[in-house]
């Protein structure tokens, strides 16, 4: 009972719940949308904006923000697509992608805590950097003709028709979240955003944690890249191009609130399946899958703003018994003034 | 008397942001010069800032929303929505090209009065918001280009001579009418955002909510107006660009956010709100304008590479304000002298 009360007050619930109901609609509708291969096939597509969304989770969980994802994305999709087509081991080239992603955060990191640059301006500079040196990388070429073993490891099924990328990607996912939610250092990334000068009260490198936070972020987002490569098989000078948008609309819908502390990294996982499905729904429904980003946007502007209308109004109403509960006192204690 | 008000306007001026961006435009137009003639010639200079127009319009509106404390990074979309709407309406729907833009005007209000609504009457964090927007409005505009006859990526074209001699308008030969717009738009903003009791009153907005509400002002309508004013900006330049590119796609504005938010940013404004400079924000779109055009044509740079140099341009501004306006340097500064 006590646990399902706290599943029910975690903010990550309600989009599970969302989730559920959205599925189940779906499925009343059109049944074939709930056959195992189907509902696989969703988490399977969800996989390169899973990891985007939850790298960029620790980033807005310190309130914070990064748009240059989708251009981190891009440079180590391109870097390391250009090293397996020169015939490199998969491992270098996947560990080249990953420092490219950590050296990109870690220059985020470092201008947004140290040199107290707004997060949006400094990555969004990055952004523009990034985006030009992969013209700069690929002359504007696209790289193609990959190793056959590389492209076709999408296709690898680990059970049934789950892909090897997306049950490694949530195991890797559950352990983070594990570690942000329950352990004293994961917490930090919370306690910053939550209340930036507590956490500096209480003795929490709040820098670090920011530079942390945008180094993971970094890495998460070069891990989507590679696995970007392998899914689509080659790489164009625009790759990546938009996701950074998309990355944090689904750690919305998820329930992480943009202002920081609020939300969980399952969350942003569960908003990018949200996010990834709709296109896979709508043609489920019988509609053109023109209509995605309109069904996002209007999904984005209607949760935001009944969680922000609900919360106001609960902070209101507290304000109001807290305000009730002392004139009470105060009443009570002018009676016994009285008797005295 | 008049004399100290006008050397402390000076020593204002000098000291001023908008003073060293002009600075930065100067070096830059030397620069350009010097390494190639061609480029200080009228037509060529004034034809270049033809591409970036839409930028500049749009950014000095954003700047109202900036100085709010919100952000709007939904105009891009709201160009394509225009756009488009002018097309079909035009093309499909048989409305007069006048009208056509008339009524994208009118949906692009409405668009910016409802991501304006929930921003300052539900109090939902602007980003997200105009996020949504952005998601919401670029759909919509993909639906309405379905409507069309025209596929949808051909994008609708041959429209009336006197729509696409718009764009073609010289005033003495030389000065566009783009430009002109711009110029009207950046004095009516300026004007608007100083002189004016509203202008006023988005300042305050921008500095403290609350006190801007207690103090008696409509502080939820006018911060809703900015939205709507960035929005009609947007169209404004939707509609030029259409009759510029003579052309209505329904994602002609998709890669216009980012440039936007960077010139306004360069131009002084801060991101927290209460603090903006109209100003500051046109010559910072220029000097963006006058990058992207004079380094492919005096350094051989090519046009893809011109993200990098514009990020740079705005990571160099940011960290020397920062280390500027960081208490210790100054300390440091004062010790020495």
């Amino acid at each position: 009972m006590k646990n399902l009360k706290k599943f029910l007050h975690a903010r990550e619930s309600g989009s599970i719940i969302f989730l559920i109901i959205l599925y189940a609609i779906v499925g009343i509708i059109n049944p074939a949308f709930l056959a195992p291969e189907s509902l696989m096939a969703c988490l399977n597509d969800s996989v390169v904006f899973t990891l985007l969304a939850v790298g960029i989770a620790f980033v807005v969980l310190t309130g914070e923000i990064d748009v240059s994802i989708g251009a981190i994305l891009g440079l180590s999709a391109a870097v390391g697509a250009t090293m397996l087509r020169d015939g490199s081991p998969t491992i270098a080239a996947i560990l080249v992608a990953l420092v490219i992603g950590a050296v990109i955060g870690l220059i985020n990191g470092l201008g947004v805590a140290y040199l107290n640059i707004p997060s949006l301006i400094f990555t969004l500079g990055i952004n523009g950097v990034v985006r030009g040196l992969i013209y700069v990388y690929t002359n504007g070429a696209w790289v193609e003709n990959l190793p056959a073993e590389y492209t076709l490891a999408a296709g690898n099924k680990l059970v049934g028709d789950l892909s090897v990328f997306y049950a490694v990607t949530i195991v890797v996912v559950l352990i983070f979240h594990w570690w942000t939610s329950k352990t004293r250092h994961g917490r930090f990334f919370t306690a910053v955003g939550d209340n930036i000068q507590g956490a500096t009260l209480v003795g929490i490198p709040t820098k670090k944690t920011k530079v942390l936070a945008y180094v993971l972020c970094g890495l998460f987002a070069a891990a989507a890249g590679m696995i970007y490569t392998s899914r689509i098989g080659f790489i164009t000078a625009v790759a990546g191009n938009g996701y950074e948008m998309k990355a944090i609309a689904a750690c919305v819908i998820g329930g992480i609130a943009l202002t920081g502390g609020q939300g969980s990294l399952l969350g942003a996982a569960i908003g990018a399946i949200i996010m990834s499905s709709i296109s896979r729904i709508l043609v489920f429904m019988g509609f053109s899958s023109d209509y995605d980003n309109s069904i996002t946007g209007i999904m984005l502007i209607v949760i935001v703003v009944v969680t922000t209308v609900a919360q106001n109004r609960s902070i209101v109403q507290n304000r109001h018994d807290v305000l009730m509960a002392r004139t009470l006192n105060a009443v009570k204690s002018d009676e016994k003034g009285g008797t005295r | 008397m008049k004399k100290v008000s006008f050397s402390n306007g000076m020593k204002k001026f000098f000291t001023s942001w908008e003073f060293v961006l002009t600075m930065i435009l100067l070096a830059e137009v030397i620069i350009f010069a010097t390494k190639n003639p061609k480029f200080l010639m009228p037509r060529v200079l004034l034809g270049s800032l033809n591409d970036i127009m839409s930028i500049c319009y749009i950014s000095l509106f954003v700047t109202f929303v900036m100085v709010t404390g919100g952000i709007d990074i939904q105009a891009g979309s709201i160009v394509g929505l225009t756009s488009i709407v002018i097309g079909v309406a035009w093309q499909d729907g048989g409305m007069n090209i006048w009208t056509a833009a008339l009524l994208a005007i009118l949906i692009s209000a409405l668009c910016g009065a409802m991501s304006g609504y929930f921003v300052a009457y539900c109090g939902v964090q602007p980003m997200v918001v105009t996020l949504g927007g952005s998601f919401l409005f670029s759909g919509i505009a993909l639906l309405v280009s379905n409507l069309s006859a025209t596929e949808s990526y051909k994008g609708i074209s041959g429209f009336p001579d006197s729509f696409t001699q718009l764009t073609k308008i010289k005033l003495f030969d030389v000065l566009p009418l783009q430009v002109i717009i711009f110029l009207v738009l950046a004095i009516f903003a300026n004007w608007l955002l100083t002189k004016t009791k509203y202008g006023r009153e988005i300042t305050l907005i921008g500095v403290n909510k609350q006190a801007a509400e207690y103090s008696g002002i409509n502080a939820k309508g006018i911060e809703m107006s900015a939205y709507i004013l960035s929005a009609v900006s947007a169209s404004i330049a939707g509609i030029i660009l259409t009759s510029y590119l003579n052309t209505a796609k329904s994602d002609i504005g998709a890669t216009l956010t980012m440039p936007i938010i960077t010139a306004v940013v360069l131009g002084g404004t801060l991101s927290t709100g209460g603090k903006g400079s109209v100003a500051g924000t046109a010559l910072a779109a220029i000097i963006i304008g006058v990058l992207k055009f004079g380094l492919p044509l005096c350094f051989k740079v090519s046009q893809q590479y011109l993200d990098i140099p514009v990020g740079l341009v705005l990571l160099a501004v940011v960290i020397t304000r920062s280390v500027f306006s960081n208490p210790q340097v100054i300390a440091k500064m004062h010790r020495k002298s």
